[in-house]
This record gives C-alpha cells, structure tokens and sequence, in this order.
C-alpha cells in the first residue's frame, strides 16, 4: 500500500483529504507543521507527499527545501496544494522541486485522488 | 525650496507609493488564501454529498445541493478574478462578448440571493420588461458579477422589511438594468468617492465592518469594458439606485473584446 503524507494545519481540510485519499486505498499520514512532517518522514519514508505552504513556523516551502535534501526522497513527488497562489508562489515551488501545483478551491477530492493516481501509477 | 530638496521629496514619496501598492496587494493576497480556504471546506463537502459519500440523497436533496455547489463555484470564481484584478488590473483580462437573456442572467441571480433575502428580511423584487429585449452581447459571467454586486449591496445595506427593486428597460441604443434599495443611502459628501478602489461609507461601515471597498470599482470596470455606464443617484438614509446599461452596439468591437 502506498503512503501518502499530507501537511496541512487547517485541521478540517486535512481531515476531508484523509478520508478521501484512505478510501481511494492509501495509507495516510498526516501533520500540521514542519517538525512533525520531519519525524514522520524520518521514521517512515513516504511515497508521495501533499504539501500546503501556509504553515505556522517554518513553511511548506521550508518543507519541500528539506524534503529534496533528504536523499532518500530526491525523486517523491510533492504536489504543493494550497490556496495561496500568485504567479511568484508557484514559480517558487517549482524552483524548489515541486512536482505540482494545485489551488485547493479549484479542485475537488476526486480531481485530487485522479492526479495522485495518475502520478502513483 | 531647491531642486534637490524636491527631488528627495519626490523620492521619499515614491517609495512610500510604492510600498503602499505592495501592501495593497500582499492585502488580497491574503484574504484571497482566507476566502479560498473556507471555499474549498464547502466545495469538498458539497461534493462529497452529491457523490454519495454520506449515503444516498433525494432528488430534491441533490437539486439543492447542486445550486448550492454551483453558487459556491461562482464565489471560487469570483476571488480568481479579484486576483487576476489584482494582478493585471482590468487591462488584459480576456472577455467573451456573445449574445445572452439578461433577464434569464437576472432571474438566476436573484435565484442565488434567495437564502441571503430571506434571512435578511428583504424582499427581491423583479419588474421584467413586458416587451421582448432587443439581441444584446455581453460576457455573461462578468455581467453575472455587476448584477451579483449590485443586488449584494442593495441586500446588505437596506433594513428589515425593505424591498430591493429590480427593473430592465430598453431604449434605442441600450439595455438599462436598476437596482434600487430603500437603505442606508450614501452620503452626499462621499458620493463621488463610492466607485473609487477600497473606499468604503462611513454610514456603510458602521452598519457592516465586513467589506473590501472592491465590489463598485469592479462593478464599474466591468460595465465600462462592455462600453456601459454605471450611475447612482442616493440619499442617506432613503436609499440607493444603481443603474448600468449595456449598449446594443458596442463601439470598436474588436478593440473591445
């Protein structure tokens, strides 16, 4: 089963996207900030990574920096999924190595679980 | 004062525009994120009923829940556009003039504003024209935003019992559309700022805190992209009439579109 971590601190989106990707057959970790994301990775190294930016502390883009040093996670796709969404948002993520952005109100679970698929084969 | 004290002074408030600008737009930035994140929570739970993921729905369950799902769509597009406002003023967003039913446009307006109407105690009410209209191109999700604005406002700034009137008349050259409150009104000493970028009544604010001050500078851009006119005549404390028109024949189309 592939693991799929989400970063998100709206704790009721997060919830919403838990249910949907565990039911779609995931298995689903989940954090609200930088530290737990790192102690989850660290002990478990996850398969795909749904990363918002709005965090408190460090940020998702913090986050995605840590992840592509990590080297046993240069090559996870990370699709950053948040509602801040400027030109220069995105720019700075694909700089980054996102594999992805996705304006959270522009899609719905589905559209999500369809683009993971697509991506997890 | 010399041409290098002027120079400074200019200087200094450059940069103090120019950090004011950056301010503006950090500002919506934010609220957009803010606006999108409760969005999403009612987009993705409306979906999730309408999929069945909550168990099986009525059918009068799923008609509402679409309407609903729809509304909130609009809303997501709504603060899409404010961005790309934001971004590139209202110069280069793309508009789709094509001919539409302004009255069945109203009519699906005034449809999403029923819940908002009846909760506020203020009757909608439609006069329709009695003749049929003459053909009229516009970009229908823009106009869907004019009409959604005006009739928010006149919603949002007239007291319990009040009625919002809307009425469309044609003439020879245009199609004019009013909506007119029997609210607060505007005052006479703020009237020529209420279309300005930001600026909100005092009378406005005070009676409603919530509010960005875009919603008329908007409204105004987009009329004046369609070749249109928004207008108001207002009393404080007796209400509110905005009217736009919509041209029949928009001068340099292609300039336009």
């Amino acid at each position: 089963m592939k693991k799929i971590l989400i970063v998100e601190d709206d704790t009721f989106l997060q919830g919403l996207s838990a249910t949907k990707l565990t039911k779609a057959g995931y298995q689903v970790m989940t954090a609200t900030n930088a530290d737990d994301a790192t102690k989850l990775m660290d002990a478990d190294t996850p398969d795909f990574v749904l990363l918002d930016i709005m965090l408190p502390g460090t940020d998702g883009y913090g986050i995605l920096k840590k992840i592509r040093e990590n080297t046993k996670m240069t090559k996870t796709p990370v699709i950053v999924f948040s509602n801040l969404a400027e030109d220069k948002d995105i720019a700075k993520a694909k700089e980054l190595g996102a594999t992805d952005f996705m304006i959270k109100s522009n899609f719905t679970l589905d559209e999500l679980v369809e683009k993971i698929k697509g991506i997890l084969g | 004062m010399d041409n290098s004290t002027d120079i400074e002074a200019l200087r200094r408030e450059n940069a103090d525009l120019r950090k004011m600008n950056d301010m503006k737009s950090d500002w919506i930035s934010i609220s957009a994120h803010q606006l999108r994140t409760s969005l999403s929570a009612v987009k993705w739970i409306l979906k999730m009923f309408i999929d069945g993921d909550f168990g099986k729905l009525t059918n009068e369950q799923t008609g509402f829940i679409g309407k609903a799902f729809d509304s909130n769509e609009r809303m997501i597009t709504l603060v899409n556009e404010l961005l790309s406002l934001n971004h590139t003023e209202q110069t280069s967003l793309t508009y789709n003039f094509q001919n539409h039913d302004i009255v069945a446009l109203t009519d699906s307006v005034i449809f999403d504003f029923s819940g908002e109407s009846y909760k506020k105690g203020v009757p909608v009410v439609f006069l329709k024209p009695t003749t049929p209209l003459p053909p009229c191109a516009f970009d229908e999700e823009k106009i869907r935003v004019v009409i959604q604005n005006l009739i928010e406002n006149a919603i949002k700034y007239s007291n319990h019992g009040d009625k919002v009137i809307i009425s469309i008349t044609p003439s020879p050259t245009a199609i004019e559309i009013s909506v007119k409150d029997s609210g607060i009104g505007i005052p006479a000493a703020e009237q020529d700022k209420i279309l300005s970028k930001f600026f909100r009544a005092t009378n406005a604010k005070a009676h409603d805190p919530i509010g960005s001050g875009l919603g008329l500078y908007t409204t105004k851009s987009i009329v004046e992209r369609h070749g249109g006119k928004l207008s108001f005549e207002s009393e404080e404390n007796s209400g509110t009439t905005f009217h736009f028109t919509l041209p029949l024949q928009r001068s340099g189309d292609g300039a336009a579109a």
